[in-house]
């Protein structure tokens, strides 16, 4: 018992800084802080995914993450007017009804959670690089059109993205 | 009750609530993106959360979270590539000021 009450306890340390940063991310002025509280959030949704034995997705959310956070952060001081968040510019709206949609959506998402019962925890969990053995033959087997797709959708998405953020070329006219 | 299982989905549920909210809440493109982030974070959650603790032989749990991560980075990607565009037109990526994209 001891190991699972370790385990609750690193699950709900790591999940309550997760959702602490996160609420920092939309409380703070400043863009760059607010970059780097999503990052700390996604750090620590990282070391809960270590923490329940899945170390291949854990490791792979810390690395990915890292990188997404630190490109974000150089878009919001490129794109934000006031990045350093000196002016406490507001830039949000509609904040009753937003509150209130985010409040139904958690006591919603908390009831279809806690209400079901779902049966006994599974005691017995692959080793990490037995996981990653069969998650290699799930991905190369049963899931491969759709492991496939994914990576399609990914490749015509960067494609989209750089022909749609390259500047139009100026005709003669236009020149 | 399965205790382990019940803290994950509940901070699950917290994730998805904070990111709803911003989401909603936030006037900038960037903004919103993050918000969205952190909804796709709890969907994350408790997909590792089911496969860990009510089928870990299972690898179809793991599957579906690649496919969320990869959800994830296109996201960030056509936002992005929307948003240049959008500041490269209007100096600007607040979403009150784009309202003629409404149609």
């Amino acid at each position: 018992m001891t190991g699972s009450y370790a385990e609750v306890f690193f699950l709900a340390f790591f999940g309550i800084a997760a959702i602490w940063f996160g609420i920092v991310v939309f409380r703070t002025h400043s863009m760059v802080r607010s970059a780097m509280a999503l990052l700390f959030s996604q750090t620590a949704v990282g070391a809960m995914f270590l923490v329940m034995q899945a170390e291949f997705l854990g490791v792979l959310q810390l690395m990915m993450m890292a990188t997404e956070m630190s490109v974000m952060a150089l878009f919001m001081v490129m794109f934000m007017m006031d990045p350093g968040g000196m002016g406490a510019m507001d830039m949000s709206h509609q904040k009753r009804l937003s509150l209130w949609a985010g409040g139904i959506g958690l006591v919603a998402a908390l009831a279809v959670s806690w209400l079901p019962d779902w049966g006994p925890v599974a005691q017995n969990i692959p080793d990490a690089s037995r996981q990653i053995e069969l998650l290699g033959i799930e991905l190369l087997g049963r899931s491969m059109f759709i492991f496939e797709s994914a990576g399609l959708t990914i490749l015509t998405a960067m494609i989209a993205a750089t022909m749609v953020a390259i500047a139009p070329r100026k005709t003669g006219e236009d020149a | 009750m399965i205790v382990e299982l019940s803290v994950a989905l509940g901070i699950g549920a917290g994730l998805f609530g904070v990111g709803l909210y911003g989401a909603l809440s936030q006037t900038n493109l960037v903004m919103i993106i993050m918000g969205v982030e952190l909804i796709l974070a709890a969907a994350l959650v408790n997909l590792v959360a089911f496969w860990r603790y009510l089928h870990p032989d299972a690898m179809s749990g793991q599957m579906f979270f690649l496919i969320v991560m990869t959800v994830m980075a296109v996201e960030m990607t056509v936002g992005f590539g929307i948003a240049i565009a959008r500041f490269r037109s209007r100096g600007s990526v607040e979403m009150e000021e784009a309202r003629e994209l409404k149609g």
